[in-house]
């Protein structure tokens, strides 16, 4: 049994067991919005929040929800979750909203988030649900922040739209198009191999 | 799997579907008209941007094919209009905002919403580019490639892209001035 | 726009212009797993396209009958996921019981589909470029057939990959989205294709 509060359970999901590196998991909005930092900041944002919320639901409501019906729960928890996200950043964050288009509900068949809540909000206690929810969210965050400062500052010269190589500098442009994503995960991905850890799967 | 079982089951997902749609509809109930209200924002900016001097903008009107609001100056009078137009892009449709004065000038150019290449194609959002077709007629609207009146610079590496602003501007205006004959 | 071009464009548009896996970047999760094997793939591309084509009909009829009348748009989401969800366990029952040979081809594959972000993701778009039923109908079969196709196209890629000189920080995942990249360049060449 798990302790009340256990640390490490926000501490695995930030680099060792981060969801993306490490798992493989989750690859579609990663992809997809790194194209600049600021939406892959309002991702990441949004990531945490329904990762966590969902989280601490999972984790509330794991004692009266029978085996057999979990999985139908958890896509209910998790799509309740998504659809607040939607239309709060539709009504507060409009741009954002327009740019994340229909990545944003498409977070509702993300693997991390139906897979945390499966592997571990079904099984551990609300605070270290929601520790965890935060680590993995966290993780997420990291990478796809770490993807899009690859891709916009080759691609466009700018970190967060703000020019940082001289106006001299001519743009990658393949960085910030479909191509650039693969390239930039394939070999974020054989860097870390080279880093030690040795484990893929999907 | 017993009957026991199936009920409680049913009566779970029953309770947590409707706790969620109940609460989504709150949701949607509390955002909603703040939704509503930022769309409107964006719109009037856009058209404030096109129509400094305007005081007064209509609600949305469509008539024969086209969508356009009204323009009012401060003294009351229709000062002009600005259109939404859509133009056949490099990468799929171009949503044009275009403003247009009674004498037909071109009062001002606004891209709503494009799917040309980010870093080449997307350039047709600049302002540079867009002040290019101000207070111009007829064929002096073409990019300087496509016609020897055309007075536009297309954008380096999308001149598709560039041609797609162009021609929608061309064609709104070619289609007002065979309406006013 | 989309709903206004004929089918063969909306056809050509989902299938390569826009692939949902190199362009969209939808469905990788899967892509990346299973495309180690042609066989699979296969097996993979024909149960996509089987179960986008039902699924996004069926969906599609969700939205225009049951959600617009009753204005509960904002239901969307849950109610698109839970339709796929019980569409493909409905249908696994199905088609175990009544051929046998077709379960035997790509079952396996089924369950993976429900999280398939590429299926929901056709939902959701044939309901954003508002199609009509036959609309949307060609837009899902140009969906699945690009991921069918490139699926495929990939697997057949790897397998000659495995026996190829490969630095070892590389070798499986890795190289697996390199190539993918490579393939996304080449399918940029379709972008400006025909004008919608």
């Amino acid at each position: 049994m798990k302790k009340l509060i256990d640390l490490k359970s926000f501490s695995l999901g930030l680099w060792k067991e981060n969801p993306v590196f490490y798992l493989m998991l989750g690859l579609c909005p990663l992809l997809a919005v790194s194209a600049s930092l600021k939406d892959a900041l309002g991702m990441g944002a949004a990531f945490i929040f329904v990762l966590t919320g969902a989280n601490i639901t999972v984790s509330i409501i794991r004692r009266w929800v029978p085996a057999h019906i979990r999985i139908p729960v958890f896509i209910i928890v998790i799509a309740t979750f998504v659809t607040i996200v939607d239309y709060s950043m539709a009504a507060f964050l409009p741009p954002l909203h327009r740019s994340l288009g229909v990545y944003l509900p498409l977070m509702v068949v993300n693997c991390i988030i139906l897979g945390r809540a499966e592997a571990f909000a079904s099984k551990n206690n609300i605070v270290n649900s929601a520790l965890d929810g935060l680590g993995m969210g966290l993780g997420f965050t990291l990478a796809i922040l770490a993807i899009a400062v690859l891709r916009e500052l080759p691609g466009q010269g700018t970190v967060f739209g703000i020019r940082v190589l001289g106006k001299s500098y001519t743009p990658f442009l393949i960085m910030i198009m479909p191509p650039g994503a693969f390239l930039v995960i394939g070999f974020l991905i054989a860097l870390k191999n080279s880093m030690g850890r040795r484990k893929n799967k999907c | 799997m017993s009957k026991k079982e199936i009920i409680t089951g049913i009566i779970v997902l029953l309770i947590i579907s409707m706790t969620s749609g109940c609460l989504l509809s709150w949701v949607y109930g509390a955002t909603k008209p703040r939704i509503d209200e930022q769309k409107k924002i964006e719109a009037a900016r856009i058209n404030r941007e096109i129509f400094p001097e305007g005081a007064k903008f209509s609600d949305t009107i469509t008539e024969n094919g086209m969508t356009y609001v009204e323009v009012y100056s401060a003294d009351g009078g229709l000062a002009g209009r600005v259109f939404d137009v859509t133009s056949a892009g490099y990468g799929g449709p171009v949503a044009v905002k275009i403003g247009i004065d009674g004498e037909l000038r071109i009062k001002g150019v606004r891209i709503l919403s494009h799917t040309e290449t980010p870093g080449l194609g997307s350039k047709i959002s600049d302002i540079g580019f867009l002040d290019q077709f101000k207070d111009k007629f007829g064929n002096t609207l073409c990019l300087k490639k496509d016609s020897a009146e055309g007075t536009v610079d297309a954008i380096t590496g999308a001149t598709i892209s560039s041609r797609a602003v162009a021609d929608g501007i061309k064609k709104l205006q070619e289609k007002l001035s065979r309406a006013e004959k | 726009m989309l709903n206004e071009a004929n089918l063969g464009l909306i056809f050509l548009s989902a299938f390569l212009v826009n692939n949902i896996l190199l362009i969209r970047f939808l469905g990788l999760c899967s892509f990346i797993g299973i495309s180690t094997n042609l066989k699979s793939s296969v097996g993979m591309g024909a149960a996509v396209v089987f179960v986008t084509v039902m699924a996004c009909s069926i969906s599609w009829a969700v939205y225009r009958y049951l959600l617009l009348p009753f204005r509960l748009e904002y239901l969307r989401t849950a109610a698109f996921i839970l339709t796929i969800a019980s569409f493909v366990q409905f249908e696994e029952i199905i088609i175990r019981k009544k051929v046998p040979a077709m379960y035997k081809a790509f079952g396996i594959y089924l369950p993976l589909i429900t999280t398939n972000c590429a299926i929901l993701a056709s939902a959701f778009l044939g309901i954003d470029y508002k199609l009509s039923f036959i609309q949307n109908l060609v837009f899902a079969l140009g969906i699945s057939a690009g991921y069918c196709l490139i699926i495929v196209l990939f697997a057949s890629i790897r397998e000659r990959i495995d026996s190829a000189p490969i630095p070892v920080n590389f070798r499986g995942v890795p190289i697996a989205f390199i190539l993918t990249g490579l393939m996304s360049l080449a399918l940029m060449g379709f972008k400006g294709l025909f004008k919608l």
